[in-house]
């Protein structure tokens, strides 16, 4: 007891990086504090509805509708048409819905890839740190970090023209780098722990060390990061569809919303007003729910 | 030294409550202490017993929130520092009562000179110009026996050893004559070497500058070096109050029995091990009924576990214990 | 002196990141990039027209040497003519890249400004509603994408169903005026949504040196609220806030913003860029590629000198 803990520091502060035992009382605290987050709890209800619409789109339920055209251009909104119609006649409420499909498969697939990739090889760069596996690591996303973004996706999605994944891919490519940045941080803290030492003393190989007893280390800073990617990539796919390097042969809100962009000046807004409602409500509430996670996750975190 | 009729701090019915997500925690419950003018008090216990607590209490530095002073009273000078506005506080904090802090190494603004951060609390307080307050913080430095102390005005911290910031942080808290010193665990950081030149500079400067001390530790053997007087802190609660000599001699908790008994010495007889004291301490938001001690004293009866044992006085000791001595 | 000798060595530290840039973007671009060969044949070009132009543009050159050469054009600022209007590419940069700096940077700068200064009001309130207010504010703000914010902008400031105050396209480079009307509301919509973020990362900077233990020192020697703000915390927190600042700056200068730039028909570079590549126009996208990694690399050691003259811990070694 030679360094007194004060009252205030009671909390486990050290708890991100505690060993086994400890850690499922992380999880179950952690879970604990999120139901009493009454923030936290609406958001996730949100996302929640979201996900349903998103599902229902995806065994046809519902958006079905999203491509036909009716006669009537820019028709306002009505009993048939919730939120109106585009310039082709198509159901600004279908095409939103189905939005909400690609949306999430946007987020979904990047934020479940990226954080995959960085959370891996941020864990290798980590305990590796300091040997030239590190530097490789620290030297790609480097590269991949001094590229301005919207160029590098357009050069992507120019490379591999016609694909519809493109967009995805470069996403991937890019966002890695945050997540490996922390995890690596993180990893390194845990690697000079009492544990792993001991870990690597009676001779467990390294990469068992790695994968068995660091990366579920790091769980809690992938599923916060992988919130946040997700966040980014649907608020990303609106600028890129404006660009146009979004999603082709399909709908989404960034479509939308560039529709909206030459229609509003003509007086036309129910592009406009359904796209930013549907974007606006999912992210704040994605943003929302991050910001729960990693209070309940993370203790020492200072913020709001 | 004046009469100690009047004492220069008087700690009334203390309690400190800090909010955590799982309720209130009471690290403070209701302590009650008094040191005279020029007096040494060590107040010692485990980690987590308090001791810090107060200590920071007492200048109102506790975070808050979650902290605050729930209850009582801290009388210095007969002016209740619990009720100061902040405003108040401020003219006393590094004048009146300086604190200096356990860790050398963090508690100095790393991206200022030492001049910088001394000549600081000399013009707050003792409104001096720049020129003055950099003649008064040489001969602070020199005080505290830190050779060419022209050039270390202009170093900063981390161009200085442990022990050398530890005299820094001394020489900061002493500069305006201050009237209380408290040191929050001074030397726990520190080699084992500096440990005790460090402790040596507070003893000779506070009896140069005659002031109160308070010095916050769970090192016992600087307690019967430095201290007239000690506090035994125990799960937030004061178990026992005596002079050194008498505490050590004879000491009637059985907490603090134990603390003793745990100090490592030369033995006339080879012990196996050195004596610990059984058990756990009890969960601060959690406590028992009764003695807070309770369940790991061999001496505990029925009622200790039902009724907590107010501190008694008796000549200059006071214990709270049913079965003292 | 010091300086430029650790300037010097860090640029040599940094070599790897410029050749790593460039590899990617020559690969990407070049590598896997379209057969430009019938750009510039005529009809029914001859076996040995096309031999000719794909020896010219390096098509029957190993991928090594054709990267080694574009590294050897590059030293030497031989950066060539562009494909599609055969002006020369440095010429290209210096006529766009001023009009995005000029753009974006106002913005940039009010953003840097007003974040710090409400994330120094954010964490002096901290934990009151004032702070708590800010926070929402902040949260929100970054939720509305930046999309929303243009379009948004438009109708209240552009159009016949707003304000109708400043005109939506038509900037004319070369006058003052234009500028101020057309740099307005590019500013405003850039404030606005850099300001949630930058709000939040400031103040969770600022609290965390708020929570230092010399920060409490100075507080125990009765230092004012104001003075352990402004004298303590800032300084230290200046670190993050600098590095942030100074990494974005590179991206102003090269990519501009491209969704201003393309919202109001604005010609910067970031615009010309974007569409180089859409259109295979490699000239330009390789002296862009190579400007953004060497701005980069100056952004890092710039960082790293700053860090210098506010931490005196940092040492050149």
């Amino acid at each position: 007891m030679d360094r007194e803990p004060e009252i205030q520091n009671k909390e486990p502060d050290s708890a991100p990086v505690e060993p086994r035992a400890k850690r499922d009382s992380l999880w179950k605290k952690a879970f604990r504090k999120f139901f009493r987050d009454k923030f936290g709890i609406a958001s996730l209800v949100v996302v929640g509805i979201y996900f349903l619409i998103a599902v229902g789109v995806w065994l046809d339920v519902i958006g079905t509708n999203w491509s036909a055209t009716t006669d009537a251009s820019f028709a306002p909104p009505s009993s048939e048409h919730w939120f109106g119609t585009n310039i082709n006649g198509q159901d600004i409420r279908d095409r939103a819905l189905y939005g909400t499909r690609v949306a999430f498969e946007v987020g979904l697939v990047v934020a479940l890839l990226a954080t995959t990739i960085g959370g891996v090889l941020g864990c290798i760069a980590g305990y590796f740190n300091r040997t030239i596996i590190d530097e490789v690591i620290m030297w790609l996303y480097g590269c991949l970090d001094s590229i301005p973004f919207y160029l590098f996706v357009a050069a992507v999605a120019f490379v591999l023209q016609g694909n519809p994944y493109a967009m995805h891919i470069a996403m991937i490519c890019t966002f890695w780098s945050s997540t490996c940045r922390i995890v690596r941080g993180e990893v390194i803290k845990i690697r000079n722990l009492e544990y792993v030492e001991a870990a690597r003393a009676v001779g467990v190989k390294p990469l068992t060390i790695v994968f068995k007893h660091v990366f579920p280390n790091t769980l809690h800073i992938l599923l916060v990061q992988a919130t946040i990617t997700f966040v980014g990539a649907i608020k990303s796919e609106v600028i890129l569809s404006f660009l146009g390097l979004g999603v082709k042969n399909s709908v989404s809100w960034g479509i939308m919303l560039s529709e909206a962009s030459s229609e509003v000046s003509g007086g036309i807004f129910y592009n406009f007003y359904t796209a930013s409602i549907f974007l606006f409500i999912l992210v704040i509430a994605f943003n929302i729910f991050a910001d729960s996670l990693q209070d309940a996750l993370d203790p020492k975190k200072v913020s709001v | 030294m004046s009469e100690t009729t009047k004492p220069l701090l008087s700690v009334r019915e203390l309690a400190i409550e800090f909010k955590t997500e799982t309720g209130v925690a009471r690290a403070v419950d209701h302590i009650s202490f008094d040191l005279a003018e020029g007096e040494t008090v060590g107040i010692v216990g485990e980690s987590g017993c308090g001791k810090s607590v107060t200590a920071l209490s007492i200048l109102r530095l506790i975070p808050s929130p979650p902290g605050r002073i729930a209850h009582g009273q801290i009388l210095f000078e007969g002016n209740d520092l619990a009720s100061n506005s902040e405003r108040e506080m401020r003219k006393i904090r590094g004048n009146q009562i300086s604190m200096i802090f356990q860790e050398p190494m963090t508690a100095l603004n790393p991206v200022y000179t030492i001049g910088s951060q001394l000549t600081d609390v000399l013009r707050l307080h003792k409104k001096l110009k720049q020129k003055e307050a950099r003649e008064e913080a040489v001969h602070m430095l020199e005080t505290v026996d830190i050779e060419s102390p022209e050039k270390r005005l202009d170093e900063y911290p981390h161009q200085l050893s442990g022990g050398m910031r530890q005299r820094v942080m001394i020489a900061m808290a002493l500069s305006c004559n201050p009237r209380l010193l408290i040191a929050d665990e001074p030397t726990t950081a520190l080699d084992v070497t500096v440990q005790a030149q460090v402790m040596e500079e507070i003893n000779k400067l506070q009896k140069q500058f005659q002031m109160g001390v308070i010095l916050i530790t769970h090192d016992l053997g600087v307690i019967a070096e430095s201290c007239q007087k000690v506090i035994v802190m125990y799960c937030g609660k004061i178990v026992e109050i005596a002079p050194t000599n008498e505490l050590f001699r004879n000491p009637q908790h059985p907490y603090t029995k134990g603390l003793l008994h745990s100090i490592p010495r030369i033995r006339k007889e080879k012990i196996d091990r050195l004596p610990t004291i059984p058990g756990t301490v009890p969960d601060i938001q959690n406590l028992p009924k009764g003695c807070r001690f309770a369940d790991r004293c061999p001496k505990a009866s029925d009622q200790c576990h039902e009724q907590y044992p107010e501190l008694t006085h008796q000549d200059t000791r006071s214990v709270a214990c049913y079965h003292p001595g | 002196m010091e300086t430029l000798q650790y300037a010097l060595r860090k640029f040599i530290y940094s070599i790897p990141l410029l050749f790593g840039v460039t590899l990617i973007a020559f690969t990407l671009m070049v590598y896997f990039g379209p057969d430009q060969t019938y750009q510039f044949l005529s009809k029914n070009p001859t076996p040995e027209e096309i031999e000719r132009v794909r020896s010219e543009l390096g098509y029957d050159q190993a991928f090594a040497v054709r990267y080694v050469q574009y590294l050897g054009d590059l030293a030497t600022l031989n950066l060539g003519n562009s494909n599609s209007s055969g002006e020369r590419v440095t010429q290209i940069l210096v006529k766009h890249i001023p009009v995005s700096v000029a753009l974006a940077l106002p913005g940039f700068i009010l953003s840097v400004v007003l974040g710090v200064s409400i994330a120094l009001i954010a964490a002096f309130y901290r934990g009151t509603w004032v702070d708590k207010g800010i926070m929402v504010f902040a949260v929100v703000g970054m939720s509305i994408s930046f999309l929303i914010v243009v379009i948004a902008f438009q109708i209240i400031f552009c159009s016949f169903y707003g304000l109708n105050w400043f005109p939506v396209q038509g900037w004319d480079v070369d006058s003052v005026g234009s500028y101020l009307s057309h740099v307005t509301v590019p500013t405003m919509a850039i404030v606005f949504v850099a300001l949630g973020y930058n709000t939040r990362f400031y103040r969770a900077v600022i609290v965390e040196e708020m929570n230092r233990d010399y920060v409490r020192t100075a507080r125990a020697f009765g230092a004012s609220p104001v003075k352990l703000l402004f004298k303590h915390v800032l300084k230290n927190a200046m670190i993050p806030i600098i590095t942030r600042v100074i990494i974005t700056l590179p991206f102003i200068v090269i990519g501009g913003n491209i969704i201003i730039e393309k919202y109001f028909s604005i010609p910067g570079i970031g615009q010309v860029t974007l569409e180089a590549i859409i259109s295979g126009d490699l000239p330009i996208v390789k002296a862009v590629v190579a400007l953004t990694a060497v701005l980069y690399v100056f952004a890092l050691i710039l960082t790293d000198i700053s860090y210098k003259m506010i931490d005196p811990r940092v040492s050149y070694k």
